[in-house]
């Protein structure tokens, strides 16, 4: 979408049709950020603004969440956050619930990215999304103690909960169709997670995907923590994605704080998130070709990411590029010397990664698999609000970097790129393409890394004030939302992935494959099941 | 096909060579590494060799960590560790193994599917915990939806500790475990 002159903005005109539509909303009861309007609405509207919002509006759904403000006002606060993208700009519904009567009209209903998010909070927060389509838990198993929402204040992470025993799984019958039970425990070096297929024959019928193994109650963890704490916390919360997630945990942060970081702080956040990419599409590239049994690409790809992730060992101290952002800025810098050595490394890894998919493209045998499977439709991509590499291999143009523009990526110039087909081949063209603007963006960096300090001193937190990051990591748009409590220290963090909005996205280009593409899709997604379930 | 073939032939193996190639003085800690790796690599095979008869299959076991520890594990199998020359490799079933690496805290949604995974390994068997999560519970310990690390459910022979552990501090906590004594009685047992 671009804008054409004289037209409004995604934002205004979203506030505009509010304004007449909506008499009973409130827009800007409670503004604390320059980037993010929000708009106070009855909890029973919520549906019918959200719909509108992203159905006539442009505006796709990023967060929603509820807090837990009996104390203090007798009600849960929920979030419904929406980008305006193309336009660097969040609105935001805030809705009260009831403490006596926590429920609300459930906004899966007229927006469908909202489905794992309410089932979420249901289970986590109590807060119930009536006429919710699918109203199964997600996160409680089974086994999970009545009334049992840890995310509630009257809740403290050390407390000890009664766990029932978990239940067997019930025995499939009837003719013609099977069940195939897969997981949560796989057969290889990959995270849990449960699916399960009808099939008849090879086809896919049906693919229901159940998550929430890995989870361990990490936004409880961050309650009434310093920074430092819930920086540990956040850079935890995916091992692969590290960096992005402490990028995105320390913009809130310093949202919050009103601090800009240094511009030469900038300019290496961008550096090691390019890095991160690279580590990561690498990593993505070679479980394509193993998962199509071209194993002497799979091969290379290896070999090219332990060599990126050594350069990031070696010059940034940590293969994961964890310690590398803090509060404020980065504690790590690279002198010139380094600088020069970091693009000759760098160099061979362009050529190598062209010249092993120009051969992995002439192989007929690879293609066949790639072309046609597993296609993720543009409009189920806009339905689940999917970003990153998949929206784009699926003719969306949106990326985090250029729509809400961070750390560095205001200065820098780079392409998009996109592709229309929605298969497992576009998902590889667009990693493919997105490793050479990751390299040239390195590049652009080095030669005009500003100087200065690294470091900008974040103050206490003002209490009650909430700010948020976002990050286009490997996968996608992550957010972070953090919220001080009246002693400064962290009283509500709240974070998504994009993995979180991708998961029943996959669900639904799977019918229709055939079982042994299974695993090739999920590999074209790479997926994270530890910053899902979190 | 055979320009992507060419390459590594005149190349040759890139076992045991340093990914990047450093500058000197610019970062040692890496280059010494990789010379640590082969002498322990090669330590390590002579142990599988007297203790498993040159071969012990491994399965990886994954109870809630954060996906670091599993990226780890699958660097020792590429191109530069490749584990599989000291005779050690990592297998697809429990029951193929002669131990168990186990990642993460144990959430307790995984409780059940660690119990049954250890069940399916046949006796007797190494549990390996890799991780500060499974070592101790790491950095969320204080959580009520986790265990405090492989301890809480099952009988642990081997922490290898770290945030993620390194590959080289994977196969140097394994070289160590292997030469422990109660290992020994272990493998003479299987």
């Amino acid at each position: 979408m671009t804008l054409q002159p004289g037209e409004l903005f995604p934002l205004d005109s979203a506030l505009r049709g509010i304004r007449e539509r909506f008499s009973d909303a409130v827009i800007d009861a409670d503004r604390t950020s320059l980037r993010e309007r929000t708009v106070v609405v009855p909890a029973e509207r919520l549906a019918e603004v959200a719909g509108a919002i992203v159905g006539e509006w442009g505006g796709m759904l990023l967060q929603l969440f509820a807090l837990d403000e009996r104390e203090s006002a007798g009600r849960y606060r929920l979030h419904v956050m929406f980008t305006m993208a193309p336009e660097d700009a969040i609105l935001t519904l805030v809705s009260a619930v009831p403490e006596l009567a926590p429920a609300y009209r459930s906004i899966t209903t007229t927006v469908p990215a909202a489905h794992w998010l309410e089932r979420e909070m249901r289970d986590l927060m109590g807060v119930t999304p009536m006429d919710h389509p699918d109203p199964r838990p997600l996160i409680a198993h089974e086994g999970w103690p009545r009334d049992f929402h840890p995310l509630r204040k009257d809740f403290a992470p050390g407390d000890a909960v009664e766990w029932a025993p978990r239940w067997k799984f019930l025995p499939v019958e009837g003719d013609g169709v099977f069940e195939i039970p897969v997981g949560p425990i796989h057969a290889g070096v990959i995270e849990p997670g449960h699916f399960r297929f009808s099939t008849v024959g090879e086809a896919v019928l049906k693919l229901d995907v159940r998550l929430g193994w890995k989870w361990r109650g990490l936004e409880k963890l961050a309650e009434g923590a310093t920074l430092s704490r819930g920086l540990e916390l956040a850079e935890r919360v995916c091992g692969t994605c590290a960096f992005s997630h402490a990028l995105a945990f320390c913009g809130a942060a310093e949202e919050i704080a009103g601090i800009v970081p240094p511009p030469r702080a900038r300019a290496l956040r961008s550096m090691a998130g390019e890095l991160e990419r690279l580590l990561n599409h690498l990593t993505d590239l070679g479980g394509i070709l193993t998962d199509v049994a071209y194993v002497v690409g799979a091969a290379e790809m290896a070999r090219l990411k332990e060599a990126v992730q050594q350069t990031a060992d070696a010059l940034f101290g940590h293969r994961f590029l964890r310690g590398v952002c803090v509060p404020g800025g980065v504690q790590r810098d690279l002198d010139d010397a380094q600088q020069l050595w970091l693009r000759r490394a760098l160099a061979d890894v362009r050529a190598d990664v062209a010249g092993v998919l120009r051969s992995a493209r002439a192989n007929a045998a690879v293609m066949d698999r790639l072309a046609t499977t597993g296609v993720l439709t543009p409009q189920v991509a806009r339905d689940f609000g999917v970003t990153g590499v998949a929206a784009r291999a699926s003719g969306s143009v949106r990326d985090g970097r250029k729509d809400h523009p961070y750390a560095f990526y205001r200065e820098l110039d780079f392409q998009v790129i996109s592709r229309t087909g929605g298969d497992v081949l576009a998902r590889l063209d667009v990693r493919a393409d997105e490793i050479v603007e990751s390299l040239n963006l390195i590049d652009q960096m080095i030669l005009r890394l500003p100087g200065g300090p690294l470091v900008q001193h974040v103050g206490e937190l003002p209490p009650g004030r909430w700010g948020f990051g976002l990050v286009e990591s490997p996968r996608g748009l992550l957010s972070h939302w953090l919220r001080a409590d009246d002693r400064g220290l962290i009283g509500e963090w709240r974070m998504r992935s994009a993995s979180h909005a991708i998961w029943p996205a996959l669900a639904l280009c799977v019918p229709g494959n055939i079982v042994p593409d299974f695993p090739l899709i999920n590999k074209s997604f790479n997926l994270c099941y530890a910053c899902t379930d979190k | 096909m055979w320009e992507i073939l060419r390459r590594p032939l005149q190349r040759g193996s890139l076992a045991g060579e340093p990914a990047a190639t450093l500058p000197s003085g610019l970062a040692p800690a890496a280059r010494a590494a990789e010379s640590e790796h082969e002498l322990l690599g090669e330590a390590l095979r002579e142990e599988v060799r007297r203790l498993f008869r040159g071969s012990l299959k491994l399965r990886h076991l994954d109870a809630g960590s954060c996906n670091a520890c599993e990226s780890e594990l699958l660097a020792l199998l590429n191109p530069f560790h490749d584990l599989q020359r000291f005779g050690i490799d990592f297998v697809a079933s429990p029951r193929h193994a002669d131990g168990l690496l186990l990642t993460g805290p144990v959430t307790r949604h995984l409780e059940e599917a660690v119990r049954l995974t250890d069940q399916a390994t046949p006796r007797p068997r190494l549990l390996i915990a890799v991780g500060d999560c499974a070592c101790d519970g790491g950095f969320c310990r204080d959580s009520f939806a986790v265990h405090r690390g492989g301890e809480a459910l099952l009988p642990v022979d081997v922490k290898i500790p770290g945030c993620p552990p390194h590959p080289t501090a994977i196969l140097r906590a394994l070289l160590a475990a292997l030469g422990q004594d109660a290992v020994r009685a272990l493998a003479a047992r299987g």
